[in-house]
């Protein structure tokens, strides 16, 4: 009696979920999208547009066959698929089908599809994931002079003078403040601090303290503290990641020592915050606990959705002596791939599809935007809607003195954060603390095939 | 009159610990009903503010959980039922035949129990790669179809089983395989239903096998899609306990269902330890 | 032994035996022995899949496990999580089952149920909601006791508190396997002991507890070898920090095989590890006195 019930419910459940799986294809966002029906018909555009590298709409694609290529991205779904739309308006016999994949779940079944022969011909790419991805990328072939020629950073991408993606944006640090807050602690926009010094004059002018305990933190660098400022800070006084070789980690240098000591004296002398108030620095400003937070370019979009109570405001990194070698390290949102182990004709579609994103002003510009990222093309630097973004805005006076270390193993990161921690949380000094990281960031790297490229940078040191 | 103290006494305790047991599934059911704002307070309320069911809608929207869940479902029911056959079979055949290597072939499916999953794990995945079943449910379902646990359990479990209705079965004419389908499996109902919670649970739960070998989020499971809420730059909160409530709901079901005959299962193959 | 009422095996029962016997060869050796044996081997090597290499190294990967401290640090880790949480995970359930087996308490399904949800929930789920009730400002924990904690970034209390979620989530099992046990003790020897005036306590010491031993050791054997390859907890709840504070042995492995692809190298951690687990194992049986 009692099993019949039960069976009687699992087959309503599995009936129900069966459903409710069906009904749900239209309102979620994974899976696949590419049905342009619902959308407004896209104006094609007639005649070629672009700087250097141009795009002719007039020019036929698999000799007006059929074709469908796969798009694999992680996240953005209206993004790619505004793009794919003005895409097939131009060449209706290709079909491209987008495959979403969460971030985390990308990495692992990308290299493996790509490893098969029915990998997609176009996928989304990030550089931190260079090494896995490399061997299955097949070079751009618009020419590289004329990619130099229009975009920024594309020496960098240069590996045997071929170009497998270059940037189309560049995301990098901020400072986040508080605009109520501001004013509450009598601050105005001439308090707006250019150096560190004066940069933690108003991190404890924007402190407040019941008794013992902290209830607002000036500044909060918790949980990101080794992307946001060790990462990064090091460039300003004039230091690489990196030693002269590219391959040797360079992270218990002086200048990391002194940044690393800045930190911990800002917790511990200035008393701006507290390793234990605020888990993570990005949520407690967004909870309204933390007055001023670095982060970088995704977080003006973060603060535009779950934390839409915050009136924020941006500035611009603060330095030490405004005269730095560079203002802080950026990373390069990374153009489509192309999987050379696709076939032939899906690889041309693929190659003129990366054309097409490149020369089409409204396609980056709609990318630069939705990640909060530096345009890459020249022509595009002082584009009013581009300087609309305040996180971009700030950046526009010295974007060209940011550098890009290339596309490091995620073990400079990790090690980087556990030094942090032990120097935070475990009593260790910072000396042994860096030394250890040192160590570790070796170790992983044995097997490496990276090479830094900071010695690409325009105003570096020859 | 001492009785009635301890008895107040003891049942009080027994409350207090399953309050506190209980306590983090209401207080993630009641979070599943607010906005994602009031998750993230700093001033925290145990019941919702404001009730919304969006954080449901929103679950499926990230991925397709219910999808996530329907597939679940069917794995573990098939690898489930596969295995209460499997390990009711061979442990029928190694509780009451005799033959040379019983022993043998005992202990080695006992010892198995004991491998960490690291060990196998890797290699398992390399020729799960060159069979060419990646991303497809044969990855999930045939290695798992023999269970070292679920074999030492029924194997018990049928040990204790009286000898004289198979051996009066076999004199009135009957073949092994009627045997085994019409006697041993209907005798064996309590094993089959410890096997079944546990089987149930380790299926539904699993998430490094699932994560490495199916790639397509159509058919992912629902361990790993719970892991998904932790996206790229930060972790929605509101959609992640709604999906955690759903996915405690069938093992939980089935054990409340299930519980007597688990119980009388474990405790006739844990006689012989 | 062989009992003489059925002169030969009948031929089905030969036919049943065999497929059945090659089916589980089969599958054993497919997905276990085989496996097992490209472990191994590939303990040896350098083995990166998604570089391709696949290197001799002879004993290097071995050498470079005993001489690492992150790995001695955490099996230091792996022993006080194992024993803490086994200790408790065996003292409640004994203790619970105890409690709702004796006539004094009613409810006793009920009871059964409640303890053992946690139990039902995937880990992945549980990680995840009590890394939130550790949540320093927000979390449930230090609001209800008013308390000012930084449970997963203390190195003091980081490891505590995954030890309690552990047997918070693992006790119910223990519960139940006690109460199976209990039901199934011959009740006559209880009596006697009731019968011969037996405080409730030394009925317990001296009878039941003895005839729970079985029970007791098979608890504790699937816990050691659970608790040596867990992961999920710290995956999920401390990514083993602060810096190194909380790695677990298993972590170790995930971390060098899925993260970093040194499969070679996470091969013989596992190898190491699995030796450990059987070392541990054996002394079980060793310590209640029993031989396998």
């Amino acid at each position: 009696m009692k099993k019949k019930w039960i069976a009687a419910m699992m087959a309503a459940a599995i009936a129900f979920t069966g459903l409710a799986g069906c009904g749900s294809k239209d309102s979620n966002g994974g899976g696949q999208g590419g049905n342009s029906e619902d959308s407004p018909k896209v104006e094609a555009p007639t005649e070629p547009f672009g700087d250097t590298v141009k795009y002719d709409p007039s020019v036929e694609i698999n000799e007006g066959k059929d074709i469908t290529v796969e798009l694999w991205e992680w996240g953005s779904d209206d993004l790619f698929q505004q793009i794919i739309d003005g895409y097939t308006a131009m060449h209706p016999n290709v079909t491209i089908k987008l495959v979403n994949n969460p971030w985390e779940d990308y990495w692992t079944k990308l290299p493996l599809a790509l490893d098969g022969a029915n990998g997609p011909a176009l996928f989304n790419v990030h550089n931190s994931y260079h090494e896995n991805l490399i061997n299955y990328l097949a070079p751009l072939e618009i020419p590289v002079e004329d990619l130099e020629a229009d975009f920024t950073g594309v020496a960098a991408h240069l590996i045997d003078d071929k170009v497998y993606y270059i940037d189309y944006g560049m995301m990098t640090g901020t400072v986040y403040y508080n605009k109520d807050m501001w004013e509450t602690a009598g601050l105005t926009d001439a308090d707006i601090p250019k150096t560190w010094d004066q940069m933690r004059e108003v991190a404890k002018k924007l402190t407040i303290r019941e008794g013992d305990s902290l209830v607002q933190a000036g500044l909060n660098f918790n949980d990101d503290f080794h992307q946001n400022y060790l990462l990064g800070l090091n460039y300003q006084l004039g230091e690489n990641l990196f030693q002269e070789d590219g391959k040797t980690p360079n992270v218990n240098s002086e200048s990391m020592k002194k940044v690393m000591q800045m930190l911990v004296d800002m917790y511990e002398t200035d008393g701006v915050g507290s390793k234990d108030f605020g888990e993570k620095g990005s949520d407690s400003f967004g909870q309204g606990q933390s007055a001023m937070v670095i982060q970088w370019g995704h977080y003006y979009n973060t603060l535009n959705t779950t934390w839409s109570d915050i009136n924020f405001g941006v500035f611009e990194i603060p330095t030490f002596d405004e005269n730095p070698y560079a203002y802080n390290r950026y990373n390069g949102e990374s153009t489509f791939g192309i999987n050379k182990n696709a076939p032939a004709d899906q690889q041309a579609v693929a190659q003129d599809f990366v054309k097409y994103f490149l020369a089409n002003d409204d396609a980056q510009i709609a990318f630069n935007l939705a990640m909060s990222t530096f345009p890459a093309k020249k022509s595009l630097a002082d584009d009013p809607k581009i300087l609309e973004n305040p996180s971009l805005a700030v950046l526009s006076e010295h974007i060209d003195h940011y550098i890009w270390p290339g596309p490091m193993p995620s073990t400079v990161e990790t090690s980087l954060k556990k030094a942090g921690q032990d120097i935070f949380f475990n009593g260790v000094d910072i000396d042994t603390a860096l030394n250890a990281a040192q160590e570790e960031i070796i170790r992983d790297m044995k097997s490496s095939a990276f090479v830094s490229v900071e010695n690409l940078y325009e105003f570096a040191e020859k | 009159m001492k009785r009635k103290v301890s008895s107040v006494l003891l049942n009080g305790i027994l409350l207090i610990l399953g309050i506190v047991t209980v306590y983090p599934f209401f207080w993630m059911l009641s979070s599943s009903f607010k906005q994602n704002k009031e998750i993230m307070a700093l001033h925290q309320k145990f019941l919702p503010q404001e009730f919304i069911l969006s954080n449901y809608e929103s679950m499926n929207a990230h991925f397709n959980f219910l999808r996530f869940f329907a597939n679940s479902l069917f794995i573990t029911v098939v690898v489930t039922l596969l295995v209460i056959y499997t390990s009711t079979l061979c442990g029928f055949v190694l509780s009451k035949y005799k033959f040379k290597g019983r022993e043998f072939l005992f202990s080695v499916v006992l010892s198995t129990m004991m491998i960490p999953w690291c060990v196998t794990i890797i290699p398992k995945y390399s020729m799960i790669q060159s069979f060419g079943w990646m991303n497809s449910y044969k990855a999930l379902i045939i290695p798992a179809m023999f269970s070292g646990f679920g074999i030492f359990m029924m194997k018990q479990h049928i040990a204790s089983l009286p000898d004289e209705i198979l051996e009066a079965a076999r004199i009135d004419g009957a073949n092994e395989f009627y045997i085994f389908h019409r006697i041993i499996m209907p005798m064996a109902k309590n094993g089959i239903s410890s096997i079944a919670i546990f089987q149930f649970l380790w299926t539904w739960e699993d998430f490094l096998w699932p994560y490495l070998v199916i790639n397509d989020q159509e058919k992912q499971l629902l361990a790993v899609g719970l892991k998904m809420f932790n996206g790229q730059y930060s972790t929605d909160y509101g959609a992640l306990f709604a999906a955690t409530a759903i996915s405690i709901l069938p093992v939980l079901l089935i054990y409340l269902f299930f519980q007597k005959q688990f119980i009388a299962g474990i405790a006739s193959s844990a006689v012989k330890g | 032994m062989f009992k003489k009422s059925s002169p030969l095996q009948s031929k089905s029962e030969i036919i049943l035996r065999n497929i059945v016997v090659a089916a589980m060869v089969v599958f054993f050796m497919l997905f276990l022995i085989i496996p097992i044996g490209i472990a191994f081997a590939g303990s040896f090597h350098e083995w990166n899949p998604l570089s391709g290499t696949y290197r001799f190294l002879g004993f290097e990967n071995y050498k470079e496990v005993f001489t690492s401290a992150l790995f001695g640090k955490s099996m230091l880790n792996t022993l006080i999580f194992s024993v803490v949480v086994i200790i408790f995970r065996v003292g409640l359930g004994l203790g619970i089952a105890y409690a709702i087996y004796s006539s004094l308490v009613k409810y006793k399904s009920f009871f059964r149920a409640v303890y053992y949800m946690p139990v039902v929930t995937p880990m992945v789920a549980v990680a995840f909601v009590w890394k939130f009730m550790y949540n320093p400002q927000i979390g449930t924990i230090n609001q209800i006791f008013g308390l000012d904690v930084n449970w997963l970034m203390n190195p003091k209390t980081a490891l505590i508190a995954v030890i309690i979620m552990t047997i918070w989530k693992d006790f119910g099992y223990a519960v139940v396997m006690f109460m199976a046990g209990l039901y199934s003790l011959p009740s006559d020897a209880l009596e006697a002991a009731n019968v011969d005036g037996a405080s409730a306590w030394q009925t317990f010491r001296y009878i039941t507890f003895p005839l729970l031993k079985p029970m007791t050791l098979f608890v504790v054997i699937t816990s050691i070898i659970s608790y040596i390859q867990a992961y999920v907890q710290i995956l999920i709840m401390t990514e083993g920090g602060p810096g190194t504070a909380t790695y677990l042995a298993s972590y170790i492995i995930y971390d060098e095989a899925f993260v970093k692809y040194n499969f070679g190298y996470a091969s013989a951690l596992s190898f190491v590890l699995f030796i450990i687990t059987a070392v541990f194992t054996w002394l079980s049986f060793r310590v209640s006195g029993k031989e396998e």
